[in-house]
This record gives structure tokens, sequence and C-alpha cells, in this order.
């Protein structure tokens, strides 16, 4: 028993120095970014903060009713914070002055109750793991302050940045094990990705999201590589259930694990196949268990509408409120509009830009704070410009790759399943929330559960380059990375400090 | 190719466009009252006086800046007057007429104690008609107050810091900054400590490059 309790200490044991060097560095640069973004002003980082204190002070999920959204000590905060005038408004800098800076904590220090009604909000039907591990740091403060309290929240979210960008560096090691360079690579130019850095510097579900789909890629991979034993099949299990229970986005990852292991299960050696289907079992088992225990809480204790009324029932309806239904002809016009040049017979124009270039690609390259701020016009020309050159750099990196890459192709199946069943979610959110709102739902980082692939894409970049030249384009890259993740934090501090 | 050139001609031009940026002078902004210019929020038919509570103004303010429409003609005159609940001056500034109307800025006098200011006046010159630019807000006591008549609305105003600036010489100002409306253990010096971070990682992402993903030796 304490043998096999040891052995995810031995597993962790085993990872290189450079990649526990690579995670301190992504800790730390998003430890950075966590103390210069003021508080909230990470997209969505008030209701975020409102679930995870309602959990914290009362132990349950938000009840989700037609009342304030955020406690009077939230509300308070972004009153102080003159939170209301600063998103939007990228001239308005917030608090500057010590008058100010009074002020703010002046009204905090009348003691406005941390404890809210937990009204509904765009956040409050996600599944509450996140929420319980924020309420950690939450709880562990000295102080109770509230911003002191967000900014420990802030740095659990740093801590799992730290390590997506760990997983990252494994995956790729999975990959490419012969290239030791090509694992810092990947893994550094994921680190130091601004709007990843940026979003994960937030109390922010996405960051716990970030983690899991990077922990499922290398838990397949390795599965893959070294057979799905029940310990490989268990690692599969658990990064899909925290997956699941960290952020509803996640289900659209289920049919591409499934397939995934679908195929491992059939490529495994005759002999082995008894061995990978237990282990497939196992990592069925592990992921249904608390995933079934989430939605039996839902129903009978939190009475959140049933067991799927934590929001897995409203990501898998057509209907809408008011009666109105959107169809699967629209879902799937839309869904290509999202990625691809609208065709000439399809019936419905949805956006009058092009979604992949400017809401991904440009959003990729920066769009920051409550989407208020970003880098010249002219630096996103340059980026596409440059981006082109890459992509072509990447094709040549296949081939030249051929062989590494031959040798895991079922996964290159699975994963473009589990990529496009990510796309389509995306385009299956997006048109209800175009129609129910009458505003854009997609932003960059709603792809950035495919950060694995992308640090792989990095390393295919530089394969593109003779032999003993890889290893120095890769560094050139990722001082690229860390300049581009430098001029979003002088942004940033010219945003909101300048 | 050696890793380590590559690296080090990557830092080279890195810091280059570092210095070029921090080295560029504008204006620099003081604060603002948290209101924006999104619309015409205060129309003034023949002239006269805007006045509203919580001018916010900032220590550091040398100018104020606040959108004025005139239908073509030049700006007129304009006086801005912060006071505070006694009705004394706290800062005063004026402004000849022959502006361009958009964006104005009025030179204010450097004020004592800011934070005693509690209302500021616009006089408006020339018995002209000009509009001014603010938000429109539900009745409320801070509404602005046009030739003594309350109005929904209130006009914005951004404070400007005296001349022009590069990021080097506003570094002490940005780190005194940087500790305000956050975690109580955040104060000056958080934005030097964040920078030797910085430098820190940067500097075992070095060694990680060079050494080429082997493993470096303890």
């Amino acid at each position: 028993m304490i043998a096999r309790m040891r052995r995810p200490l031995a597993s962790l044991r085993r990872v290189p120095r450079t990649g526990w060097l690579v995670f301190l560095v992504a800790f730390v640069n998003v430890a950075i970014w966590t103390a210069v973004i003021p508080p909230f002003q990470v997209p969505d980082e008030t209701a975020h903060f409102a679930y995870a204190q309602y959990l914290a002070e009362t132990g349950k999920p938000p009840p989700q009713g037609p009342v304030e959204q955020f406690s009077p000590e939230e509300y308070t905060a972004l009153g102080g914070l003159h939170f209301f005038d600063v998103i939007g408004h990228p001239q308005d800098r917030g608090v500057i002055t010590p008058a100010q800076d009074q002020s703010l904590r002046a009204a905090l220090a009348a003691g406005p109750s941390p404890v809210g009604p937990g009204g509904a909000s765009s956040i409050t039907n996600q599944p509450p793991l996140y929420y319980a591990l924020a309420a950690i740091p939450y709880w562990a403060s000295p102080s109770h302050n509230i911003l002191d309290r967000l900014e420990l929240m802030r740095l659990l979210s740093a801590l799992l940045a730290g390590l997506s960008v760990l997983a990252v560096f494994l995956f790729v090691r999975e990959l490419f094990p012969e290239s030791p360079w090509a694992w810092t690579t990947g893994a550094l130019v994921v680190a130091f990705q601004p709007q990843f850095a940026f979003t994960s510097a937030g109390v922010q579900g996405d960051s716990l999201l970030f983690f899991a789909s990077a922990a499922t890629f290398l838990a397949l991979i390795r599965a893959y590589r070294h057979g799905l034993t029940r310990r490989r099949g268990a690692w599969v299990g658990l990064a899909t259930a925290v997956g699941l229970l960290g952020k509803l986005t996640f289900v659209a990852f289920v049919p591409g694990i499934l397939v995934t292991i679908g195929l491992i299960v059939w490529r495994s050696k005759r002999g082995g196949r008894r061995r990978a289907a237990a282990g497939a079992g196992v990592a069925a088992a592990v992921a249904a268990v608390p995933v079934a225990a989430y939605g039996l809480l839902n129903a009978t204790v939190w009475h959140r509408g049933g067991p799927t009324g934590g929001g897995f029932a409203g990501a898998a309806t057509a209907a809408l409120p008011g009666h109105k239904v959107i169809s699967l002809h629209e879902s799937l016009d839309y869904t290509w509009e999202l990625y691809l040049p609208k065709l000439p017979f399809f019936n419905h124009a949805y956006f009058p830009y092009y979604p992949l270039r400017q809401t991904f690609f440009d959003g990729a390259i920066g769009r920051f704070g409550w989407l208020d701020y970003g880098f010249p016009a002219r630096v996103y020309s340059l980026a596409e410009d440059a981006f082109v050159v890459l992509a072509v750099l990447a094709v040549i990196g296949v081939w030249r790759s051929r062989r590494e890459l031959m040798a895991v192709w079922p996964l290159a199946i699975g994963f473009g399943v589990m990529a496009l069943g990510l796309m389509a979610a995306i385009g299956f959110a997006g048109i209800r929330y175009l129609t129910l709102t009458g505003y854009a739902f997609e932003q960059a980082r709603y792809l950035f559960p495919l950060l694995a692939l992308y640090g792989v894409f990095v390393v295919l970049v530089c394969r593109a380059a003779p032999r003993r030249w890889a290893p120095a384009l890769g560094g050139a890259l990722v001082v690229l990375a860390m300049a581009h993740g430098l001029f979003a934090e002088l942004l940033t501090v010219s945003r909101y400090y300048g | 190719m050696r890793v380590g050139e590559v690296v080090a001609g990557a830092l080279a031009l890195v810091a280059l466009g570092l210095a070029i940026t921090l080295s560029h002078r504008a204006p620099r902004d003081a604060g603002s009252n948290h209101v924006a210019p999104a619309m015409f929020a205060a129309t003034l038919a023949r002239g006269g006086e805007v006045c509203q509570l919580n001018p916010y103004l900032p220590p550091e303010a040398a100018s104020a800046q606040i959108v004025i429409g005139t239908y073509g003609p030049p700006v007129p005159a304009l006086g801005l007057r912060f006071t505070d609940p006694a009705g004394i001056v706290v800062s005063a500034g004026h402004l000849a007429a022959g502006a361009r109307q958009g964006p104005v800025s009025i030179p204010i006098g450097q004020a004592k104690d800011p934070a005693s200011a509690t209302r500021v006046c616009l006089e408006i010159g020339d018995r002209a008609k000009v509009a001014i630019g603010g938000e429109g807000i539900p009745p409320d006591p801070s509404d602005e107050v046009v030739n003594g008549k309350p109005q929904a609305g209130r006009i914005s105003i951004f404070y400007y810091r005296a001349g022009e600036e590069s990021w080097w010489s506003l570094f002490g100002v940005i780190d005194r900054r940087f500790g305000l409306g956050k975690a109580g253990f955040f104060g000056d010096g958080t934005l030097p400590a964040c920078i030797l971070l910085l430098l820190g990682t940067w500097a075992v992402v070095i060694r990680l490059l060079v050494a080429g993903g082997r493993e470096p030796r303890k």
C-alpha cells in the first residue's frame, strides 16, 4: 500500500531538473503578472472571485438565483477601485493617487459582508473544482482583506500555469525524446505567451482548464508510448476528471479522449490488448466517479436543478430562453465561419470580419484587460506576416520530423478530434451567446486548452532548420516570446499606471 | 551556429527596442475624475458655468483636459476652478480663446492640498454655445450643475503632468502608483522587485537555452 502511494512521488522525481526549472520560470513569470494587473482586471475575474468567495464562505456553490452576483465586500472593493469606470475605458487608470487608495481602504475597513446571495452570473453554472481550490488560499490568507485574498488566489492560478507549462515540457519530451532542446523550447514559448500569462494571472477557472488539458495530452501520449496500464489509465482518468470538474469547456475534449483511448487499445499488441482494455476501464472509472458524485451533490445537496444542473445540461441543449431554437444548420454555418472563409452558398453571414485572424490570432498576440487595450495595429500586421513564415517552416518541420510523427499517427487522429471538439464547442456556445445578447462570444484564450500543440508547433518550426541550427532557432524563438511577454507587461504598466 | 551567440544577438535587439520604447517622451497622465468623454453631457447655449462634485484632483496635475465642442468656431476663453467645501479655491486655471474644438488642455496651478478639492467649475466665456464631453448618468447628487440648474450627467476631466516625460523619468511615479489599490503587502518597491524577479527568470532561461536542454550542472 505504502509502495503504491510512493509511485506518484517517484513519477515526480523522474521529471528532469530542467523541467522543474521551466516550471519555476513559468510560475514566477505569471506571479509577476499577478502583481502587474490591478485587481479584477482579468476578464470575468469579478465573477470567478465571487464564486470562489461564496464557496469559501458557505461551503457550497452559488445557488444562482436572480439576485446580486457579488458580496457587499466585493461591490465595495469594485466601487473603491473605480472598476466600472476603468473597464472599457483605456484612458482611465483606476486607483493611482494616495487619496483614492485611502478612500478604498477606508470603505473596506468598514467591514462589508463577504457573504453575498450567490446570484447567477456567466460563471455560476460551472463545476466547483477550481473554486474549491481557490478557497484554500482564500482561507489561508493571514489577512481577511479582500485584496490580499485576491492576490493569494491569483498565485494559485500562477501555480497552475507553472504546472501547465511543466505538462507541455513533458508532452514535448514524449514526442521528441532525442531532442532535449525541443522540450525547453516548446515549454518556454508557452510560458512566455503573454495572453496565456495574462489570463492565468487572474482568479480565473481557465487556469485549471489549461492545466487539465495539458495534463490530458501528456497522459494520453504516455499511455500510447509506454502502454495503457492501469496506472497510466488512472492518470488519464484523473486528468479528465479534473478537466470536467474544472470547466465545462472540457466536455468538448471527451469524444477525442475516447477516440484516442480506443486507438491505443486497438493498436496494442495482441498480448497487451487485454491489459490496455483494463487500463481504459480504469481511466473511465476514475473519470466517471467524481463527475457522478458531483451530479449527485448537485441534485441532492446543493439543489442546483438536478444532476446536470451545474451546467452540463446547458452545455448540450439547443433551446434558448424565450423558446428560441438554434438549428444544427445555423450552428454549423457559424462554426465554419469562425475559422474559415464563408462559402458562397451559406445562408448566414455572422461576422463582418474574419474571426480566425481578428479574434483568435490577434487575440493571441494580445488583447488585454477586459479586451480594452492592445498593441499598436502595426504589431498585429507584423505578427501575421511572421506567422505565415513560421507556418511554412512548420510544414517543412513536419516533413523533416516524419519519422517521429509517424510513430504516433493514431494520436494525431485522437488529438485532431479533441481540437475539432473544442472548436465546435466554441461555435456551439458562440452562436447561442450571439443570439441571446447580440455580442460576440469568442476570445483567443478559448483555444488555449490546445497549448500543448502550440508547443509542438514551435518545435516543428525549429526542426525546419538543419539539425545543428535547430536549437539556435529555438533559442531565438524563446527570446522572441520573452520579448513579446515583456512588451505586453510594459503595455499593461502604461495602461494602468502610466 | 552556437545557441549562445544567437541568444545574445536576440537579447541585444530586445534591449535596443526596450531602450527606444522607454525613451519615448510624451505628456503623461496624472489621473481623471473617472468619467469618460463618451458623449456631450452638457450644453451651454450662451456661455456660463458648469459645476460638479468629486473632481479627484491629483497632486501632480499641471493641466486638465476637457472635450469641448463649439459647432465650428474656435473655443472661447475657459476658466477652471477647484474649491474645497468652504468654497476656498484650491487650484485654478485659464485658457485664452482660440483653441480648436475637441480635447482642450487647460493649464492649472499646483494645489497645496488637492485632496481637499470637492467641487470643480468650468467657466465658458464670450457667451458662446458649447457642448462638453462626459457621460449621461441617472440623476445623482454628484450631477453637473449648468448655470445653477442640476442636470443628469457628468463632464469628463483628464489630468496631465507637466511637460513631456520619458518612461525612464516616470519610473519613481509608476513605482508609487504600482502599490496602490492592491494587496496590503504591495507598496513602494514592488515594481523594482518585479523587475529583479523578471531578470532572474530571464537569467535562468538563458542558462537553459545555452545548455541546449541538457541537465544544468548542480
